[in-house]
């Protein structure tokens, strides 16, 4: 075991497993980078920015896998039990980090872990199996071609250990699909292609059990501010609703709003709407309720299809995938959504990139760019389901038209040209999450800037889509991006869950979530010094960007977004231009302390954040 | 839902002047009381908590924009609170 830890809340240990020399070490956690960085992803971040040389390939076996924990990952704290997947991408090229939810986290904790580094490359296929102190790297050619699904229950079997928690890749992540995600129970680590990394490194699965526990300095002070918390979630409209209907409870609301992305964002009002709402998923396939570690709130959903061509059986559907395979798709059939999901899951798919992609696909097969010679016969059109369902599974197969669609839509559309490019909807090369940035400025520059491209975790629609921030006023919303920001990256290090948003955040850094991060750590941290904590988590990041040659000319959004309004609904008009997103990228920059003309930290910020270290490669 | 609270998808409501946005909750909350506040108002300060509100064909604010005026046949739809996903 660890010496005990300086602070509560960590087991002060991290395991780090060498697989090009099958060597395993364990390695005190850093008091300093915990006391600056806290755990997941600033922990992560400011360890990468050690060890990795820039320009690496993200799936060579220089890059290193992180999968970390945070301070209140294993105790009481509601929605706290989360962990984090950091490494490159391979779909952007940069930092990127993945959180998830389930049981996974807290069993490493448990295991006497706060995190663990991969680093190398097997040339044989393996398995991880970590049993407290005892970590045996297996052999997995058994397991390898696998779907994740049947991988786990094979390894439960051979450890004969039912209550085993294990994260594991499917075909997608052995084959190097730049959108191949880390399925991780009911959960999955779904974005940026982290499960391509985990299958460069010849790792098939990691299994834990844990049967430790995390210290707190003060148990009664753990448990008050615990059962606080859950009161503050349980009032909360924004929660009740995850309950009842999972997060597909925005379809229907965000459709009346006007705002939901459609046929690869070509409109935002889904007329196929009624088949695909949070009610009908939950009358038609939801037969059950399930809950991550510790949490009260109960959002994920299991769900069955008993019969028929869509039968499946998935925890899910969440809002996105509703979304990409929905009203994305042109799809109003909740049952065909839920096969899609079940054959991303399987073959270990983030589901956004590939159903993104999908539509991609089919605008292009609408305008004749692809014809039936290129899609094996397929009718790609909107609203086809069985189409739709065919090209995913030739995507988890890389086979004819899926081999192009697995690169994701920015590759693809490069491969395929034509004016293709021209609605291919990504930023950074990750497809955009289903959270139109047209009509919100706020969201528009945290797009732009953010470190991973499209990913509605980096920037959020909800201040100004609930109207707390008047969406109408252009002046406040660089200072409003940044301050959504630190709200999501010092959660994304606690770790709290961002679906608590409206506990946790929208903006900012919020009593409740130091409050939540103090009573663990045995802290007393305020408010400002949580910011400063965000702040310094997020120049690391924007650092690490930098070091890989991003720049502001970077930081741009799609030509849909810039350059077509939305046609039609209660946004009829609504469109983010080039000019007024260079002014809102100014702002942001400025109210950062970042060069207006590099996008970079200044030498001067980075000093007052502690980053000094940094400034030979970004300044 | 709201709608279990209000009896029906949607509902014909008397707005005494001022005629407001804010007006057309106060008559609801006057009629539906603390069922349907439980939904809307924050527990706390008993004021409507931020969620987007669809006048006609306009999306519009619960806490910026109470006192738009509003006219006899106008439509008022409650969009839930809504989030980001995941």
């Amino acid at each position: 075991m660890a010496a005990a830890f300086k602070y509560g809340g960590y087991v002060g240990q991290l395991l780090r497993v060498d697989l090009t020399k099958k060597g395993v070490t364990r390695e005190p956690l850093r008091e300093d980078w915990a006391s600056d960085f806290v755990g997941g992803v600033g922990y992560s971040a400011r360890l990468l920015y050690d060890e990795l040389k820039p320009k690496i390939d993200p799936l060579g076996p220089d890059n290193k896998l992180i999968f970390m924990t945070g301070p209140t990952c294993g105790t009481m704290i509601p929605s706290g039990s989360r962990g984090s997947v950091c490494g490159k991408s391979p779909l952007t090229n940069s930092f990127f980090h993945s959180i998830f939810g389930g049981y996974w986290a807290p069993e490493l904790k448990f295991a006497g872990y706060d995190g663990l580094v991969l680093e190398g490359r097997s040339e044989r296929p393996v398995y991880l199996w970590i049993d407290d102190g005892r970590v045996e790297i297996r052999d997995a050619a058994h397991l390898w071609g696998k779907g994740t699904l049947e991988t786990e229950e094979i390894i439960r079997k051979e450890l004969s250990d039912e209550e085993v928690q294990v994260a594991t890749i499917g075909e997608a992540g052995e084959d190097g699909t730049p959108y191949a995600m880390i399925l991780v129970g009911i959960r999955a680590a779904g974005r940026g292609g982290l499960g391509a990394v985990m299958g460069s490194k010849g790792v098939k699965a990691i299994a834990v059990r844990g049967t430790g526990g995390v210290p707190v300095p003060n148990m009664l002070r753990a448990y008050n501010t615990s059962m606080k918390l859950n009161e503050v979630l349980f009032a909360n409209a924004g929660v009740k609703g995850l309950l009842e209907y999972g997060t597909a409870r925005n379809t229907g609301p965000l459709n009346a709003a006007g705002i939901l992305p459609t046929r690869n964002w070509q409109t935002e009002v889904f007329a196929g709407v009624e088949g695909v709402t949070g009610e009908t998923m939950k009358e038609q396939v939801v037969k059950a309720n399930r809950a991550c570690f510790g949490c009260t709130i109960n959002c994920t959903k299991y769900s069955v299809v008993s019969s028929g061509p869509y039968k499946s059986v998935i925890n899910g559907p969440d809002y996105e995938t509703v979304f990409g395979f929905g009203s994305m798709c042109g799809v109003g059939d909740i049952k065909a959504i839920c096969k899609a999901d079940e054959i991303c899951d399987e073959y270990g798919l983030d589901l956004m990139s590939a159903s993104c992609t999908v539509a991609w696909a089919m605008e292009c097969f609408e305008k004749g760019i692809l014809t039936l010679k290129d899609t094996d016969g397929i009718d790609l059109r909107f609203g086809n389901a069985e189409a739709m369902l065919a090209v995913t599974e030739k995507i988890g197969k890389r086979e004819g038209i899926g081999a192009l669609l697995a690169k994701g839509t920015r590759e693809a559309s490069r491969i395929v040209g034509k004016g293709s490019e021209r609605f291919a909807v990504h930023v950074k090369g990750l497809e955009l999450a289903g959270h139109t940035p047209r009509p919100f400025a706020s969201a528009a520059v945290g797009y732009a800037t953010g470190p991973r491209g499209g990913s509605h975790h980096d920037a959020r629609t909800t201040a100004e889509k609930m109207g707390i921030s008047d969406r109408k006023v252009l002046e406040d919303k660089g200072v409003l991006a940044a301050e959504v920001n630190h709200f999501l990256i010092f959660n994304d290090s606690v770790i709290l869950c961002h679906l608590a948003e409206t506990v946790w955040g929208p903006v900012g850094i919020t009593e409740n979530a130091v409050e939540a991060l103090n009573a663990v750590t045995g802290w007393n941290l305020d408010v400002q010094e949580g910011r400063k904590i965000a702040e310094r988590q997020w120049n690391m990041i924007r650092c690490f960007s930098a070091r890989e040659g991003f720049t502001r000319k970077d930081d741009q959004l799609p030509p849909r977004m810039t350059e077509d309004p939305i046609p039609e609904g209660p946004m009829k008009g609504a469109v983010m231009p080039r000019e007024t997103l260079e002014r809102l990228k100014n702002d942001y920059y400025s109210y950062r302390g970042w060069d207006l003309e590099t996008g970079n930290p200044t030498r001067a910020k980075l000093e007052e954040l502690g980053l000094e270290f940094a400034a030979k490669d970004v300044c | 839902m709201i709608r279990d609270v209000l009896g029906a998808a949607a509902v014909e409501v008397e707005v005494a002047p001022p005629e407001t946005v804010k007006g057309v909750f106060d008559a609801l909350l006057r009629e539906h009381g603390r069922p349907l506040a439980e939904k809307i108002c924050d527990p706390n300060t008993g004021e409507l908590t931020p969620f987007p509100i669809r006048l006609n064909d306009e999306i519009i604010s619960s806490i910026l924009d109470g006192d738009r005026p509003i006219e006899s046949g106008d439509e008022v739809t409650i969009i839930s609170p809504v989030g980001g996903g995941c």
